[in-house]
Parts: structure tokens; C-alpha cells; sequence
């Protein structure tokens, strides 16, 4: 048996090496330098004519198919959609539309009113020329009673006759006027500068008319319209799909801004295990969206390729629950008896988390303490300033003494100043392969400043269960950790405004509400008004903690040696049409 | 799937099966064939070795996380490593056999006694308590049990040990009673059982008495079977996700590590030695099951 | 059996309704309403008694209607039987590679009882026993899809071909290859174990004892006598067979990026999408069901004794 054991072992093994050999061993585990990583690549190499871009996109499940700005829900959809894209603005680097687009964008503030004109000549993928009809549609798909997507929604009823629309009450939506065939007129019952980063209930896309007003919508989610045969305004349009696994791009002759240099593009799934393995070998150029940070290790060695990096819409924070949201009137109100309810313990939870480790040794630097609850990315409104809750163990303990927050009975951990125990209870959410490791440490520096935090279920909860107990207040949690992703609008209003669903920590003051009305006021057009409002509301949130902002995030990208020129600056105005290849094939 | 499989065979195998001829049968049985003997005293000595060692391990100290022992190579500080959190592979290794084999005793040990008083009942009356548990048992066949224990899963709020033990014991004591149910129903017809039903003898006193002892190399071999099948239970269930809760390891966890790419190809003393483990318990456990069924088998006897 | 699927389809779906979160959850993004979100739910019957809810769902059923998956916005049906081909076409290549590697390795080890060609086969099927289904995937896929590049390494066919024609059939069947051939490796050890020990018992049936009397040579014996009757119940396996490979579905399908029904199974659980996940589980009771009757059939074919009451 023993001799047959060896046999097996060699058996196992045996493809191991052969597989490590290829990989190379090297273990250096040091912190990416964000530095190192640049935003634009350039590719040695005379450019091929034609050819086909092949695109990975990483996920378990398949995409499910629905090519419509309108309809789609899952992020995937928009990965691949990004190829045949039917956005009509275009935004500088802190998402405020400018005049390079399709479409360009005035407002008369004093009238409440969005004047968008559209380029002449502009034709979609099958010909046809865009119309004003067509920047008219989305709306009507959207408002329309039989809808049945996410996006009628606050914003949109912001549209006058929006909501009669919906009701069946009218025919069509009296907020939006034609005045001539490139200009549109859109009247809102009140403006924010919102409007500027296409919010307010502007809508960015346009849908083509001339085959969506043939098909009821309610039956569009089925129609080949959106399913097999979308029409585009972008560089490509699809050519062939396998549902849920492939799909392939041809050209689009009739692109506006010229047609692109490549024969076409073909995306395919590839399950997120194998992503790596598919890069290094040379199967793909490039992912569809980002790679997620865990996978920077398997790919940084790989000579065939150039990482990109480029600072996420998103931050993850450390909520504590403060009080409840009533569902019936729609407005959160404050539990003065809240476990956490004393903001001395909130800081003090705060510095005693070693992000800064956690950042390092499992991100690779790819993560970085955040010190507010703004992307750095948005300039003008994010705050430098700020100190943030940066890891300190003593500062942590001396505001608990301070607080009252003393072990009375000698078991090393901390009990509330009228002496109870004190046991909080955490949320953490599974999914990221390494939440298990992080939330043990985490619940280990608490301990390590006497708080004795466990889990609310004992477990890590998956995604849609987490999303279910924190949005409803379960009892069980008293805080939990979680990430929002910002959008291009950076107005708190949606996550922490008092009638907001998801301002998950149920926190709301007077003074608060008025912070955050000042960033989405008239006055706030006035661009250092809104960015003063935004350095103070910060400062506010920074003060109370009813959040505490945890990591800023960077999104990586890995681009074949092949590809002789890629951008992912949001600055430059780099088009998919001006991609060009080296070799017929990406190199391995 | 394998297990079904492996159930379902036993069960025909043992249709040919004589009455068992004692306990010196096994001994003989076992000095005959080295393999057996090696595997019995392997796993002997294991299982000691991880029961006794193991009480000398604090879990909460041994699975806390330090970042900055990420995936420790083997012998610097960890003599086996370490795996993603800093924490020692050795001790989970201990640690998660000890979890591990616990489970499948207990799942082994529940799933037994009910598919075997199942079994024997049944196939002792007969008539329309047959019927009835036939039906049940049809019933749970037609249950694709691995859908229902994911669904289960994340029903379930607090999801411990306990509870792992329970959900799995819920789907597997279907084989084992459908095996006993067939033994029994030809075991019942036999003239002694007759002649002691006419001296007026109690049933249970006749099943539990005087049927079972006759079954018992045939359950001694399904038992064998049932743990080595329910050791790597666990693991599969891990690898989906919904396995034991990360605090308590599991030889499931550390080889479900192997999905992630990274691991499986240069860190293999996270997953492999758990691997190998899980691997020789069930070689050996089956060796041994093998050379009992042999001895309760006059015709595949070794000596 | 309808009564089975009946209680089958209750069970699971009150179960299903107990998990936590709906297929809404997952909306929850900063630029969506939360008004919304609870108005869409309002749409689909959340707030019905779940009584209200199964009986509209399983007088659909009856008329073949098994509702819309929540995720894909597309009737479940349509939905399942694209995948639900995938998985039957790759189960039953599994099936035949399967009992391509078993049925000589059992017969081998059945004849040469207790040699080395027989411990290794044995070896060799409890080996294939405990090593996990996506350890042995993974270095399948790394090795003969990555690195030497012999197979595809996702989906279910290349999209430069066109629909049937026989590049694109033959694309289908090469990208079954390497999953079927993993499934294949690792699940022979019940039909190898099975044929071995009826083997082992056959040599010493009385039949086998005449045959050799009459001075048939021994490979004769093996080749028409022993082999065939050893088969026989092995055919009244297949049944289960082919259910046990839809349960392992689960873990290739997720491996190899091979959109079937275990996909989709893993991915309606996580968006808790109640109606694809209702329909799959009464799906595969189903197929066990049929599968146990294939079984049944099959024996009563070969052993006459046997009927089906």
C-alpha cells in the first residue's frame, strides 16, 4: 500500500510542477506602487490590418442577454453592451458633460429646463439616421405602465407628466417638447447640478424609434429588438450571439466618429477561476470590465500583458445602526437607546481597525484607507483634509476609557459605562475570497482594544440575505461592513438623506438634512458653493461616524502585448474605434 | 452520486452472501491479507494520534488570522505552512480531521440506526407497513438531495455542526434501509423466525434478537462504507460554499481552497496534505470494510 | 409518481420562499429607488399568502407554464430547455466514456482477482472515489485546456461556425470532451466495484464450472459466458447512472464555464430566483424518476422474474 501511495502521490503532483514550473514561483508579496501602474498603454509594432478583439469576461454565471440601456440589470450586460454602445453624452474626467458628444447638453436653470441638440448626420448601425424620436423613446419605455425594469424611479418622476404617464393619465410625457429635429426640450419640476453629471432624471441614451415603437413594451424584453439583433450607435454591433456564452462584433460602417480600425470584437465568458490561467496564455486581450484586486497576484508576473489601473466609483465603509426606517412614511428615524448610539465608541471603533495591513498584504495595495466618503476621483468635491480614522490602538483605548467604556469584571473586554456587557454584533458579507480572513481580523482588533464583537449569524451571510436583514433593520446587527459604488453622480442625497431607504444606518439630524439639501440646492450650480457643501457635509460625517469610510478602491486591467494602443484615462477622449493589433493572434 | 452508486452495488452483492461465520473468520481474514491489516492498524494509529492531539489545541488561538503569514511556506514557522489567514495548516489539519471524522461517525451512526430499524421493521411485517415506508423511501430517491441541502443551507439562520449532521443524516439513511429492508423481508421467512413466532416470542424481540445478529456482517460492511463515503462528504459541500462555518475547520475548507488557481498550482501544502488525508482515511477505512465483507463472503475468502 | 412531483414541488417551494432575501435584493444599487424595487415585488405577488402564490404557480405548471425567471426576464421553460440539452448531451457523452474506461478495467480486475492488475484497477476506483470532482477538473482544464491547449476551455461551441452544419456539431461535441472525459475518470468506481465482485462470483457458478468441464477454452468463457452475464445487471444500472450524473453536474458545469442545468441551478440560488429553482429540482426528481423506471424496465427486460407491479 505504502509503495501505491507514493504512485498516487507522484500521480497528484505531477501536474502541479509542471503547472507551478510555468508560473514561476516567485512569492514577492510586497504592495503594489500604485505609481508603477500606468493609465494609458503603447504597444511596440507595426499595426495589422483588421483583425478581431478578443474579449474575456469573467463570471460564473452566464450573461443574460438583455442589450437594452433601458431594460438591462445585470452588470455584465453593460460590460458587453460598452462595445455597441447607444450613449449620446460624453463627460470630462469628473463626469460633467461636455460638448464632445452626440448630443450636447444646456440648462436654463431659471426654467427648469434641459436643452439637448444632437449632431446632424448622425446614422445607427442599420442605416437609419438618429432622429429626435429616437432621444424621445427611451422615455416613453421607461414611463410606460407595462415597464418593467428598475429605472422608473424618483429621478425619473422628475420629468413633468412623468407620473400621469405611468398612471395611464396621458398618452405621453408633456415635459418633453421637439422643438426642431436636433433639439429636444425637457422640463423638470426642480434642477440640481445633478443634471450635469446626467442626473435629475436626464436620461444618457437613445433608443432606436424606428423598430421600438413597433414592439408593445411589455413584450420588448423578449423581442429579438433587444435580444439577438440590438441596433447601435457605437463602434460595433452585434453580429452573432450564443446566449449566455459568446458574442461576436462586426464593424459599424455608419460609426459617427469614423469606423474602427478592427474587423470586430468577440467577447466570451470565461469562469472566474480560470481568468488568470486564460490571460497568461494568450487566449484574450483583454477583460470586460476590471479584474477584481484578489486576482492582482495570479496576474502581476505575466510577460505578455500591461496592467492598467484606474480609481473605482466606489469605497467601502464600516456602518453602525443607529435607529429605524419607517416604511410606511418613508423617513428615518434615530434610537437614542441604539447600542451604538454613543459616537465616542463609534471613533473609537474606527482607529482601532489595522486596515492599513489588510490593504497591503491582501490587496496589494490596490486598496488604500479611505478617509472620506467621496472617490478621490470626483477633484473638486473630494476633501484631502481630512485625517479619516487611520489605525491607531491607543488613541482607540483612550477615547473608550474616556468614554466610560471600562472592564469592570476582569475578562479583558469592555463593558458599557452603566457596566452592562456589551456584545455587538457584526454583519459581514461572503463573497470576496478573502471576506473570511478580513472579518476575523477585524473582529481580532476589537478584541484587541477589549470589544467583543462577534457575528450576527454566526457565519458570513451571502449577499442577498446581507442585503435583506441590514435594509430591514434586523435587530441582529448592530453594525456591519459593506461598499457602495457612487455612480457618476456624487450627491449624497440617495444613501444618506433622511427619506432615503438606503441610508442603511438610519442616521439623521437636522443639521445633516441641511448639508446635504445645500449640495443639490439652486445655489449649488455655483460650482465652489457645491464643492464648499461637499467639504463640509464630509467633514459632518467624518465627525459623527454614523459611517465610517473604510478602503478606496483601484480597479486593475490587463491588456495583451498585442493591443498597440489602449486608454482607460476617463480624461482623453480614446475611442474603441481607434484599437489597433500587431499580430494576428495575442501573444502567449 | 459515487455513493448511490456504491450502495446500490453493495446491496446485490450481499443477496449472495451466507449467514456470517464468527469473529476469527475476520482475524483470519485479516492476517491473510496485509493490505487490510495495514490500513486497520494505519487508521488505528491516526485516528489516536488526531484525537489525542488535537485535545491539546486551542481552536480560537489556532485560527487566528495574521496577515502577515499569508501563505507561510512549510518549516520556517509553520511545519506545515500556512494558508491565506496566517494560520497553521498542521493545526487545522488535526483540528478539521478531528471535525471531519466526527461528522461522518455521527451522520454514519444516525443514518444506520434509523435506515436499519426502518429496514428491519419493514421487512419484518410487511403488508401495509412495508407499503407505507416503501412509499416514503420512493420518496426520498426521487429527491435530488444535493439541491435540497444547498437550499437548506441557506434557509437554515445558525448553521452549526449540529445542524450539518442533521441535514445530511436527513437524506442518507434511505440506502442503508432500503439494503436492510431487503435482507430482512428474506431473513423473516425463514423457518426459525417462524418457529419462534409460533412459540408465542415478542416481534421486537424476534427482529432486534434474533434477525439482526444474522444481518450483522452485512451492516458492519454497509456502516464501513456509509463513513468512508460520508469523510468526504463534507468536502464537496465546502467547495460550493456551504460547508462549516469559517470558524471551525474542516479537511472540506483547506481542500476547497484548491478552486482558487493561485493555491491549487503554487501553494500546494495548503490543500494537498488535506487531500492526501482525506484520501488515505477512505482507502484504508475501504480496505478494511473489504476484508470484513470478504470474511462475511465464504466465496471471495482469502484463506 | 404525479403525487411524488406534487409533494416534491410543495416542499420545495415553501422552502424556497423561507430563504432569505428575493430575487429583488439584488436591485439594490445607490441609483435605484428603493420605492421602485418594492413596487416590482408588489408586481410579481411577493405579498401573497404563499398558498396564493403556489397554487397560481402549479396551475401553470399543469398547462406547461412554469412562470418567468426573475433574473433572465424570460419564461422559465424556454429558459431551461436551452441548458437543459447542454447537460443531457454532456451527460450522455459521459455516460458512453464512462463505461468505456469501467466496464475493461472491472472486467480485468474481476478476472485477475487478487494480481497487481487487479489491485491497481481497485486502487485506481477508490482513488478516483475521494479525489473532489474540481480539484481533478481544475488540473484538467489548466493542463489540457490551458497549458497544451488540446481542448476549449469555456462554453458550449465556437461562434465563428454556423448553426448545423458539421463544423458546428463537431464544435459542440469537442468542447464536451474535456468535461465528459473528467466526469468519466472519476465516476467509474461504482460500475468497476459492481462488475469486479459479479465476476469474482460467476467463476464459481455452476454454469461456468459446466462450460469449462466441456473443455471451452477459459478466454471463451470470459468472452460469452461470465461477460454478458455480468453485464446484465450493470444495463439495469444505467438508469441511475445517468441521474447521478445530473447531481455532478453542479460541480463540472461550474468548472469548465458550460452553460447547463447545474449552472444554473448554483446561479438561481444565489439570485433567488424561487421559480427557476422550483421548476429545476422537479426537473431532476423527474429524471430520477424516469431514470429508476429505465432501471426497472431494463431489468425486467433481462431477468423476466422481475416485473413492475
Amino acid at each position: 500500500m505504502s509503495k501505491k501511495l507514493w504512485t498516487m502521490l507522484v500521480l497528484l503532483i505531477a501536474p502541479m510542477l509542471v503547472l507551478g514550473a510555468c508560473t514561476g514561483n516567485d512569492d514577492s508579496s510586497g504592495p503594489a506602487d500604485l505609481t508603477k501602474f500606468p493609465l494609458v498603454v503603447d504597444n511596440e509594432g507595426e499595426a495589422i490590418e483588421g483583425g478581431t478583439l478578443k474579449v474575456a469576461l469573467g463570471t460564473d454565471t452566464p450573461f443574460q442577454g438583455i442589450f437594452s440601456w433601458v431594460l438591462y440589470e445585470d452588470s455584465y450586460d453593460a460590460d458587453i453592451m460598452g462595445y455597441a454602445s447607444n450613449v449620446i453624452f460624453e463627460t470630462d474626467g469628473e463626469f460633467l458633460v461636455n460638448d464632445q458628444g452626440i448630443a450636447s447638453l444646456e440648462v436654463d436653470q431659471a426654467n427648469n429646463k434641459a436643452i439637448v441638440k444632437i449632431r446632424e448626420g448622425i446614422k445607427w448601425s442599420d442605416g437609419q439616421a438618429l432622429k429626435i424620436e429616437d432621444l424621445i423613446q427611451p422615455y416613453l419605455i421607461i414611463g410606460h405602465p407595462d415597464y418593467e425594469g428598475v429605472r422608473y424611479d424618483g429621478d425619473f418622476q422628475n420629468i413633468i407628466g412623468a407620473v400621469d404617464y405611468h398612471n395611464g393619465k396621458a398618452d405621453t410625457i408633456s415635459g418633453l417638447k421637439k422643438v426642431d429635429d436636433t433639439t429636444l426640450e425637457i422640463s423638470f419640476t426642480k434642477l440640481s447640478p445633478a443634471i450635469f453629471s446626467i442626473g435629475d432624471g436626464l436620461w444618457g441614451y437613445a433608443e432606436p424609434s424606428h423598430i421600438m415603437k413597433g414592439i408593445p413594451v411589455g413584450k420588448l424584453l423578449e423581442s429579438d429588438a433587444v435580444r439577438k439583433n440590438p441596433v447601435t450607435l457605437g463602434a460595433f454591433k452585434f453580429d452573432k450571439i450564443v446566449p449566455g456564452e459568446s458574442i461576436q462584433f462586426a464593424r459599424n460602417e455608419h460609426y459617427w466618429k469614423g469606423a474602427a480600425k478592427l474587423d470586430g470584437v468577440i467577447v466570451k465568458v470565461v469562469p472566474t477561476s480560470s481568468i488568470a490561467k486564460a490571460i497568461e496564455t494568450g487566449k484574450y486581450d483583454m477583460t470586460a470590465g476590471s479584474l477584481p484586486a484578489t486576482t492582482y497576484p495570479e496576474v502581476r508576473d505575466f510577460e505578455n500583458i500591461t496592467i492598467l489601473a484606474q480609481p473605482e466609483l466606489s469605497y467601502s465603509y464600516l456602518g453602525f445602526k443607529l435607529g429605524k426606517y419607517d416604511t410606511t412614511t418613508g423617513i428615518s428615524t434615530m434610537d437614542p437607546q441604539a447600542k451604538m448610539a454613543d459616537v465616542k465608541l463609534r471613533q473609537a471603533m474606527g482607529y482601532a481597525l489595522d486596515i492599513e495591513q489588510v490593504n497591503e498584504v491582501y490587496y496589494y495595495g490596490l486598496r488604500s484607507r479611505a478617509n472620506s466618503l467621496i472617490p478621490p476621483v470626483f477633484e473638486s468635491y473630494y476633501d484631502e483634509t481630512l485625517e479619516g480614522y487611520t489605525y491607531n490602538v491607543d488613541k482607540a483605548n483612550e477615547i473608550l476609557d474616556e468614554a466610560g467604556y471600562v472592564d469592570t469584571d476582569g475578562d479583558d473586554l469592555r463593558e458599557t459605562p452603566k457596566g452592562e456587557k456589551l456584545e455587538i454584533k457584526m454583519a459581514s458579507m461572503a463573497g470576496d475570497p478573502i471576506a473570511e480572513e478580513m472579518t476575523t481580523f477585524y473582529m481580532q482588533n476589537w478584541a484587541d482594544v477589549g470589544l467583543n464583537v462577534v457575528l450576527s449569524t454566526g457565519r458570513l451571510i451571502e449577499f442577498n440575505s446581507y442585503y435583506d436583514k441590514v435594509q430591514s433593520d434586523d435587530p441582529e446587527i448592530d453594525i456591519f461592513m459593506a461598499a457602495w459604488s457612487t455612480g457618476t453622480n456624487p450627491s449624497p442625497a440617495g444613501l444618506y438623506g433622511k427619506e432615503s431607504a438606503f441610508n442603511f444606518s438610519r442616521y439623521t439630524t437636522p443639521k445633516l438634512d441641511e448639508l446635504i439639501a445645500a449640495i443639490d440646492s439652486k445655489k449649488a450650480f455655483d460650482i465652489d458653493y457645491r464643492a464648499n457643501a461637499f467639504h463640509e457635509w464630509q467633514l459632518y460625517m467624518e465627525k459623527n461616524a454614523p459611517v465610517i469610510p473604510t478602503q478606496f478602491r483601484t480597479a486593475i486591467y490587463t491588456i495583451n502585448d498585442r493591443v498597440k494602443h489602449y486608454d482607460v484615462n476617463l480624461e482623453t477622449d480614446f475611442d474603441l474605434n481607434q484599437i489597433e493589433l500587431t499580430a494576428e493572434e495575442p501573444i502567449k | 452520486m459515487s455513493e448511490q452508486l456504491v450502495n446500490t452495488k453493495s446491496q446485490n452483492e450481499y443477496a449472495m452472501s451466507s449467514p456470517p461465520s464468527g469473529f476469527q473468520v475476520i482475524i483470519r481474514e485479516f492476517k491473510k491479507d496485509k493490505l487490510a491489516m495495514f490500513s486497520l492498524v494505519g487508521l488505528f494509529v491516526t485516528l489516536l494520534a488526531i484525537f489525542i492531539v488535537a485535545n491539546f489545541i486551542d481552536q480560537d488561538q489556532l485560527m487566528k488570522v495574521s496577515p502577515r503569514d499569508k501563505f507561510a511556506e512549510p518549516g520556517e514557522k509553520f511545519f506545515f505552512g500556512a494558508d491565506q489567514g496566517g494560520r497553521s495548516i498542521s493545526g487545522q489539519l488535526i483540528l478539521g480531521a478531528r471535525n471531519s471524522i466526527t461528522i461522518a461517525f455521527f451522520v454514519t451512526l444516525i443514518t444506520g440506526f434509523i435506515g436499519i430499524a426502518v429496514g428491519l421493521i419493514t421487512g419484518y411485517f410487511g403488508g401495509w407497513i412495508d407499503n407505507i415506508f416503501m412509499r416514503i423511501i420512493d420518496f426520498f430517491i426521487t429527491i435530488p438531495s444535493l439541491m435540497i441541502i444547498i437550499v437548506l443551507v441557506t434557509m437554515i439562520p445558525k448553521y452549526t455542526v449540529t445542524e450539518f449532521i442533521f441535514i445530511m443524516s436527513t437524506f442518507l439513511w434511505v440506502g442503508t434501509a432500503r439494503l436492510v429492508r431487503s435482507k430482512s423481508l428474506t431473513e423473516s421467512r425463514r423457518d426459525y423466525v417462524n418457529a419462534s413466532k409460533t412459540m408465542g416470542t415478542r416481534d421486537t424481540t424476534i427482529i432486534f434478537k434474533e434477525i439482526m445478529p444474522n444481518l450483522s456482517s452485512i451492516l458492519i460492511v454497509e456502516m464501513t462504507l456509509n463513513f468512508a463515503g460520508n469523510v468526504g462528504l463534507e468536502t464537496g459541500l465546502s467547495y460550493l460554499g456551504f460547508g462549516l462555518p469559517p470558524s471551525v475547520p474542516s479537511l472540506g475548507t483547506l481542500v476547497s481552497y484548491a478552486n482558487n488557481p493561485l493555491i491549487l498550482e503554487e501553494k500546494w501544502w495548503v490543500w494537498l496534505p488535506a487531500s492526501l488525508l482525506i484520501l488515505f482515511l477512505m482507502l484504508a477505512i475501504n480496505y478494511v470494510g473489504q476484508a470484513i465483507r470478504r470474511s462475511a463472503d465464504a466465496k471471495q475468502r482469502l484463506g | 409518481m404525479i403525487p411524488q412531483l406534487l409533494i416534491l414541488s410543495l416542499l420545495i417551494f415553501i422552502m424556497a420562499k423561507q430563504m432569505p432575501g428575493d430575487p429583488f435584493t439584488g436591485l439594490i444599487t445607490p441609483e435605484s429607488d428603493a420605492n421602485r424595487i418594492e413596487e416590482l415585488r408588489e408586481e410579481a405577488g411577493f405579498y401573497d399568502p404563499w398558498y396564493v402564490q403556489y397554487a397560481n404557480w402549479i396551475i401553470g405548471v399543469a398547462q406547461g407554464d412554469f412562470g418567468k425567471s426573475y433574473t433572465y426576464k424570460v419564461p422559465v421553460a424556454d429558459l431551461i430547455g436551452e441548458r437543459a440539452m447542454n447537460t443531457l448531451w454532456l451527460s450522455l457523452l459521459s455516460v458512453v466514456l464512462l463505461y468505456l474506461i469501467a466496464i475493461p478495467l472491472g472486467v480485468l480486475a474481476g478476472r485477475y482477482q487478487d494480481t497487481l492488475v487487479d489491485k491497481s484497477i481497485v486502487l485506481y476506483s477508490f482513488v478516483s472515489y475521494a479525489i473532489p470532482t474540481f480539484v481533478l477538473g481544475l488540473i484538467f482544464l489548466f493542463l489540457f485546456g490551458y497549458q497544451l491547449g488540446w481542448f476549449p476551455t469555456a462554453g458550449t461551441v465556437d461562434i465563428k461556425y454556423e448553426e448545423s452544419t458539421k463544423a458546428y456539431i463537431w464544435s459542440k461535441i469537442y468542447h464536451m470532451l474535456l468535461p465528459a472525459i473528467t466526469y468519466a475518470v472519476l465516476g467509474t468506481t461504482g460500475v468497476i466495484q459492481y462488475l469486479r465482485s459479479e465476476i469474482i462470483d460467476s467463476k464459481s457458478m455452476d454454469y461456468v464450472r459446466t462450460a469449462r468441464s466441456k473443455g471451452i477454452p477459459i478466454r471463451k468463457v470470459y468472452s460469452k459466458h461470465i461477460f454478458r452475464n455480468s453485464l446484465l445487471p450493470i444495463a439495469a444500472f444505467f438508469g441511475f447512472t445517468i441521474t447521478g450524473l445530473l447531481g455532478g453536474s453542479i460541480f463540472i458545469e461550474s468548472i469548465f464555464g458550460y452553460p447547463g442545468m447545474g449552472q444554473l441551478f448554483m446561479q438561481s440560488i444565489s439570485s433567488r430566483d424561487y421559480s427557476v429553482i422550483t421548476a429545476l429540482v422537479l426537473l431532476f426528481g423527474f429524471l430520477t424518476l424516469l431514470g429508476s423506471l429505465l432501471s426497472d424496465i431494463i431489468m425486467s427486460i433481462v431477468d423476466p422474474r422481475i416485473r413492475i407491479d
